[in-house]
């Protein structure tokens, strides 16, 4: 129950106090306009629920990206925005108007299929003039717009041929100009860079985002990627199993995550299990100053300690940087080169805390190695000056501290996963 | 010498399988298919082509040849039209007796042709279920138009299965793209969908075409074969062969032949333009 909640709060603080009557007033209090917003979408399908109480805001000129495994509902919401889909209940609103009864026709909605659904029998420069010529423009007008957005995607020496003698980076072009022709309120994008080699995927990511720029378009895009999330949207909406799990800016989804999911969805993240207690996170037999972190749990709750590998400092001394709390002690137990940095398994001198007379414990760790040691595993990432500067080897003992974490309720629910990194079991 | 073979086959390049199935596949199609046709061509000008021009031009043959061209025509054109409608409402919606539709328009696949026939003719006919309803004037058997009856009957499953098969394959995002846009159903079926199509409408009406021209079992039991009025080219064939004027009948054979080959050669030699790229 608590996590739903959570993310509700969430939503309505980042919608500007926008309630699912309150469009108008929200176009006036928020900062930015609001150029298309959702609200409270639900869906199923058969007796699958695929979409559950969904609301979010896009501002003008702003891409929010929806995030979420295959399956969490995103290309759903997407095809309910457009219009090639009915909501159970819930609205679709584009720039104030209530647009959730109109055919996808009327709804002056540009989409940018995965496959971008370019017309194989029409040139370049018939497929960006469709939406001109089936309004009834002037034939004139229609060649002056097309030849207007060949040159804003720099395709102009291209605009005779057809779909199928263009790359993969072109045709998504053509798909995007085709849109642009009709002014469109918001573009929708389905996984853009599906279908396309990793190389040409980050240089197309950072093509789009300025051309959005410049056509001042506001902009969904739906991604399985979390790397393309992060540097595609001014605004990330996680999603997960039909839920808004958090909607922030890629800051904030990523360094202060709402939930667990968020938390190991965007990137890699160690959990560790412990208690609410004085200002203090226990754990164990190790505690960790958490100052304002556990201020919203009380005491003795459970939590769990959440942080990402490149946030924990390893030190041979003891000797700890400014700003870097103190965790415990561990050994470090693997050591891997992977290019850009190092990654490490420390095992940390953690054992779980007796648990009073009767009870069961708190946590186990099972982890099978040949001495089947105790203490809870983590992993550690370190930059190459890091590495560089302090050399470390397997057996090493070292303080562990950690300059970022989060502390988030504990949870024995089923939606919420079970760590990646970590065998517990409560 | 059986080790000789063997050694053989390991020999680079040589392969003595290749030439003896090659060889067998060539000897077996011969008196199948080559030798059948090329009698029909070699008989038909050994005359000299002054007689077969004569024995073609006869105004029973060359009326037989047009009631063929034009009654399958007529059918193909229906085909198309309505193979189109019953495609795309069958794989555009779901519904119940969904697949029993689809079973029955395929059924006449599987009908032998004079079986189609006379089910044609013991509905329709003077006596037939519906037929002795109608009044003189609307007795549609033993005319042309029970020839293009017949033709539909028998060829339309062909066309539809053709258009069916394209339209469930068919990527539907270029559909919703082109709704997306801004445009109406109907807009969205003449630019997008039907563009799409080219290839299966004219696979589906060639083979239609073809199917009909030669169409026998049925149009003979519908159509009565009376010269000058219901008689196609088989039957003219047919009835020539009957009377002994092997001459007329080859004449005949030979356009017909020419027909399908051409037909074949089109659909065997246009798939590159025909297929959606």
């Amino acid at each position: 129950m608590m996590p739903k909640q959570a993310a509700d709060d969430r939503g309505f603080v980042e919608s500007a106090a926008a309630g699912a009557d309150g469009a108008a007033r929200a176009q006036e209090t928020a900062e930015v306009e609001v150029a298309a917003s959702v609200r409270a979408l639900s869906k199923s399908f058969k007796k699958t629920r695929v979409l559950e109480d969904v609301s979010f805001d896009v501002g003008v000129g702003e891409a929010l990206v929806l995030l979420g495994a295959s399956g969490s509902g995103k290309t759903t919401i997407l095809r309910i925005i457009a219009g090639l889909e009915q909501p159970d209940s819930g609205s679709v609103i584009l720039h104030g108007r209530d647009v959730t009864d109109l055919p996808a026709r009327e709804r002056g909605v540009g989409v940018i299929f995965q496959s971008y659904a370019l017309f194989p029998r029409m040139t370049v420069q018939e497929n960006i003039g469709y939406g001109l010529r089936i309004r009834g423009r002037r034939r004139r007008e229609v060649k002056e717009k097309v030849k207007s957005l060949l040159e804003l995607v720099h395709l102009e020496e291209h605009r005779k041929k057809y779909p199928h003698q263009l790359s993969g980076g072109q045709q998504q072009r053509v798909a995007i100009a085709r849109t642009l022709a009709y002014q469109p309120q918001v573009l929708l994008f389905d996984e853009p860079f599906g279908a396309l080699d990793a190389q040409t995927r980050v240089r197309l990511r950072r093509e789009i985002r300025a051309l959005l720029r410049e056509v001042n378009v506001p902009a969904i895009f739906i991604t399985h990627d979390q790397e393309e999330a992060l540097e595609l949207g001014d605004r990330i909406a996680v999603l997960h199993a039909g839920h808004l799990e958090q909607v922030g800016t890629p800051e904030e989804v990523y360094n202060r995550p709402e939930t667990e999911y968020v938390a190991t969805f965007l990137g890699a993240a160690n959990l560790l299990l412990g208690v609410a207690a004085g200002g203090r996170v226990e754990l164990g037999t190790a505690s960790i100053e958490a100052g304002a972190e556990s201020a919203r749990f009380r005491e003795g709750q459970s939590v769990k300690l959440v942080f990402r590998p490149e946030d924990v400092h390893l030190s041979l001394t003891g000797a700890l940087p400014e700003g870097c709390r103190r965790l415990t002690n561990g050994v470090i137990e693997e050591k891997h080169f992977v290019g850009a940095y190092e990654r490490l398994t420390v095992r940390l001198d953690l054992v779980a805390r007796l648990p009073s007379a009767g009870e069961p414990p708190l946590y186990e760790v099972t982890i099978n190695t040949p001495e089947t040691s105790l203490g809870v595993p983590i992993f550690v990432t370190r930059p190459k000056p890091e590495v560089s500067a302090t050399a470390l080897k397997v057996g090493d003992r070292v303080a562990v501290c950690l300059t970022a974490f989060r502390v988030l309720p504990n949870f024995a629910l089923a939606s919420e996963r079970a760590s990646r990194t970590l065998d517990t079991q409560k | 010498m059986s080790s000789a073979i063997a050694t053989m086959r390991h020999v680079r390049g040589f392969d003595v399988v290749k030439p003896f199935s090659l060889g067998m596949v060539i000897l077996l199609m011969l008196p199948l298919v080559l030798l059948p046709l090329a009698s029909i061509f070699i008989f038909g000008t050994s005359k000299g082509l002054g007689s077969f021009w004569a024995a073609l031009t006869a105004p029973e043959a060359v009326f037989a040849l047009k009631l063929s061209v034009v009654t399958s025509f007529y059918a193909t054109l229906f085909n198309v039209l309505f193979g189109l409608l019953a495609a795309y409402v069958l794989s555009r919606y779901m519904f119940l007796g969904r697949t029993a539709i689809i079973v029955i328009i395929s059924l006449p696949t599987a009908i032998p042709t004079a079986v189609a026939g006379f089910a044609l003719l013991l509905l329709w006919g003077k006596y037939g279920l519906i037929g002795r309803f109608l009044p003189p004037d609307l007795q549609i058997m033993f005319t042309p138009y029970a020839i293009i009856l017949a033709n539909i009957f028998v060829t339309f499953p062909l066309a539809f299965g053709v258009l069916m098969s394209v339209f469930e394959t068919m990527d539907r995002s270029l559909e919703e793209a082109s709704a997306t846009i801004g445009a109406t159903r109907w807009q969205t079926f003449w630019h997008v969908t039907l563009p799409s199509l080219r290839g299966a409408i004219v696979t589906g009406a060639l083979l239609t075409f073809a199917r009909a021209i030669g169409e026998f079992g049925s149009t003979i039991l519908v159509s009565g074969n009376l010269a000058m009025s219901t008689q196609t080219a088989p039957l003219y064939i047919f009835s020539k062969f009957n009377e002994g004027q092997v001459e007329a009948a080859n004449a005949v054979a030979i356009v017909l032949a020419l027909f399908s080959f051409v037909i074949f050669f089109i659909l065997f030699f246009a798939r590159d333009w025909l297929e959606v790229k």
